[in-house]
């Protein structure tokens, strides 16, 4: 209800607008120090990847795990930036598929270890694989899950885990190529691009900026939480690589990044989303609950409830002052549609 | 002194009465959900002169509602994921049934009554499936779910009958979500919506996109006296789509309605609601991201106007325009290509208006 409540007083006026820096100059700050370097890290440790997958295949090994946790590391640390080449032939999703509400992942990986299928031999083939059995998500379970990681054939599974990993590094590799010239598209906008305008493309960010906190909390902590009555600590994403609370450090870290650049100079906000970033920043550490176990205890869960609090008092700051600054309508039904 | 209404409603209560109408309700021409500026939510039905005739408190945040043909009584249902639908007698002003979806489905925010009123249809997600259903409820017996069966795809989101037969028309998004997820969704890349007829539980055809425009999610439907269907979508792809309002008419192909590139923008990807005017001549279609309401020629099949509506969310047909309700509580009127807002109520209009025809 707090947020009717807010978008009458900004329809009333009482949203008093702060001396505003060109919105070219926040995009400007966005594009370039958030997201071309975070793409350049997914590449680069998605590359790293595959070639560690190449030197030992052997999920134990401590190279190709250390290898998958800074990749998909960097896979958070843009799974909020869900526009232009993460979108170009679905590569994002075939990158990322979850949440798997149905577990079709680990049944399609199954399949293809039990038949030996062919297609798990070639990166290029695989690419006409289904996004489930793509993906940082599908080599979780090839790496750690009990069943998977122990089905079938060493050599076929050692094989799928290289296919995997290329495939996710020629992915990457295609997306942060893509950028170069993308990027030219929000920082000059042309009546005729992409985005014609300054406001276009600051909005773009800001959407950006704004799912990946809905994200957060609805999925990364409201998975896991559940009901009361019915906590699932295994839903938590990634639990079996022991990821989940890491997710969404990542996440959290990166999100306030973006936020701060598109508050930019103006210093009020900035300390609002930096105070509201850092105390769940500091919940979560107080935590220190790996793979939200803790869902299932009451007073534990209280403290992940809070923490999925904390990330919906950031949200509101995000809507009722970043937002309405860069230009987005904030009525209840745009805000709230369905 | 007790006025007809009171009379009716003791009567009522007594089993006496001849069976009352809408009139008898005072004659509410269009329902809308709306939240309070102080918290809770309603169900309002509102007067042709655009006077809101009775407020009745709904448990949670409703969506649309759906009237029954001749009786006054009308279904609220709360907005997805959902799982209560309140019935509500209009002329006491009170809750008379709450249906619950059963266990495994939730409600996504719209229905539809059978042409004799004595069956309601609901659209519904059989979530673990991951299926699309269109639950079916005894009205006689006191709304009590007595089948359900297929929607013909997945995330059925807006029904509707056509007229003068008990064919639906169901709006399947295409969007497949999991309470567990919130409103997350599961399956962008593979989402393939259509617009689907069903008849006694069965599929008698469906109209669907080639595969290029399969992120463009049918989401609400409007259908004019001849039977022409008119969608409105969202799209959840990257850049911008062919387009966001379509026609349909049964055993032809989808027509798109096309606005030019910069109008088609404004709408940011995003139609919230659709209607026909009552001369189905014009289709009205709102976007609350874009604060616009845009207006297409049904026969030429082109974009005609567009309104500046900050936060407009419903539409339906009025006199010789439109309805328009807003999140800042105003109900405007579109007619003769005139924009008149009115004032400002103390609430917030919810998503959708729904017209009583009777």
């Amino acid at each position: 209800m707090k947020r009717f409540v807010i978008s009458f007083c900004i329809s009333i006026g009482l949203a008093v607008p702060v001396a505003a820096q060109p919105l070219a100059t926040l995009t400007n700050d966005a594009v370039n120090n958030h997201v071309i370097p975070a793409y350049d890290q997914l590449a680069l440790t998605s590359g790293a990847l595959a070639a560690a997958a190449v030197e030992d295949c052997d999920p134990a090994s401590d190279a190709l795990r250390a290898a998958y946790h800074s990749a998909f590391d960097a896979w958070v640390a843009v799974s909020h930036l869900r526009f232009g080449p993460s979108e170009v032939d679905d590569r994002a999703f075939a990158l990322a598929f979850w949440p798997d509400s149905r577990g079709v992942t680990p049944r399609v990986l199954m399949g293809l270890i039990a038949d030996q299928d062919p297609i798990g031999q070639s990166a290029a083939d695989y690419a006409e694989m289904s996004v489930a059995a793509r993906g940082y998500y599908a080599l979780e379970f090839m790496m750690f899950d009990e069943a998977i990681s122990n089905s079938g054939d060493t050599g076929y599974r050692c094989q799928l885990v290289q296919t995997i990993t290329a495939d996710i590094a020629a992915t990457t590799a295609a997306i942060n190529a893509d950028w170069n010239a993308y990027a030219a598209l929000l920082l000059t906008p042309t009546a005729d691009g992409v985005y014609r305008t300054d406001e276009e493309a600051a909005q773009e960010l800001f959407k950006a900026l704004s799912t990946g906190l809905e994200f957060l909390s609805d999925t990364r902590l409201g998975r896991p939480l559940g009901s009361f009555d019915r906590p699932r600590p295994k839903r938590a994403e990634v639990w079996r690589s022991g990821r989940s609370a890491r997710h969404v450090q990542v996440a959290l870290s990166a999100l306030h990044d973006l936020a701060g650049r598109l508050a930019g100079e103006d210093e009020q906000l900035s300390d609002r989303l930096d105070r509201a970033f850092g105390v769940a920043q500091d919940r979560l550490l107080e935590l220190d609950d790996p793979i939200f176990a803790g869902v299932s205890d009451p007073t534990q869960r209280f403290a992940i409830e809070i923490l999925q609090q904390n990330v919906n008092a950031i949200r509101t700051i995000v809507r009722d002052e970043l937002g309405p600054k860069l230009g987005v309508a904030a009525g209840f039904n745009a805000l709230d549609g369905d | 002194m007790t006025n007809r209404r009171q009379f009716l409603a003791g009567l009522l209560a007594t089993g006496l009465a001849p069976s009352p109408t809408w009139a008898d309700a005072g004659s509410p021409s269009y329902l809308s959900a709306a939240a309070l500026p102080e918290g809770g939510y309603v169900l309002c039905g509102i007067g042709a002169q655009g006077d809101v005739l009775f407020q009745i408190p709904l448990p949670d945040r409703g969506h649309a509602a759906a009237a029954h043909p001749s009786r006054p009584e009308a279904v609220a249902f709360a907005r997805r994921p959902g799982t209560f639908a309140v019935v509500i007698d209009c002329i006491g002003g009170k809750p008379k049934a709450v249906m619950t979806a059963p266990e495994g489905r939730h409600f996504y925010g719209h229905g539809a009554f059978s042409k004799d009123g004595n069956w309601l249809y609901t659209t519904e997600n059989d979530y673990e499936a991951g299926a699309g259903c269109i639950g079916v409820w005894d009205v006689r017996a006191g709304y009590v779910r007595i089948d359900e069966f297929a929607s013909g795809g997945i995330g059925p989101h807006e029904i509707k009958r056509m007229p003068g037969q008990d064919v639906l028309v169901v709006a399947n998004g295409g969007i497949d979500t999991h309470p567990d997820s919130g409103r997350t969704k599961l399956n962008i890349a593979t989402m393939a919506p259509n617009l689907a007829y069903v008849s006694e539980g069965g599929l008698l055809e469906i109209a669907q996109f080639p595969h290029d425009m399969h992120k463009n999610s049918i989401r609400h439907i409007d259908i004019a006296p001849d039977g022409r269907v008119g969608f409105g979508m969202q799209w959840q792809g990257d850049g911008e789509p062919a387009a966001l309002v379509g026609l349909h008419q049964r055993g032809a192909d989808i027509q798109l309605l096309t606005a030019p590139a910069e109008r088609q923008r404004v709408m940011q990807g995003y139609v919230g609601s659709v209607a026909f005017d009552h001369s189905a001549t014009k289709v009205g279609v709102t976007s609350p991201r874009g604060g616009v309401v845009q207006i297409f020629d049904a026969a030429a099949g082109a974009f005609e106007q567009e309104f500046v509506i900050s936060d407009a969310g419903g539409i339906a047909a009025h006199r010789d325009g439109f309805i328009v309700t807003t999140g800042h509580g105003e109900l405007g009127q579109v007619t003769n290509d005139q924009l008149s807002l009115g004032v400002r109520r103390p609430l917030a209009w919810d998503n959708h208006v729904v017209p009583i025809k009777v």
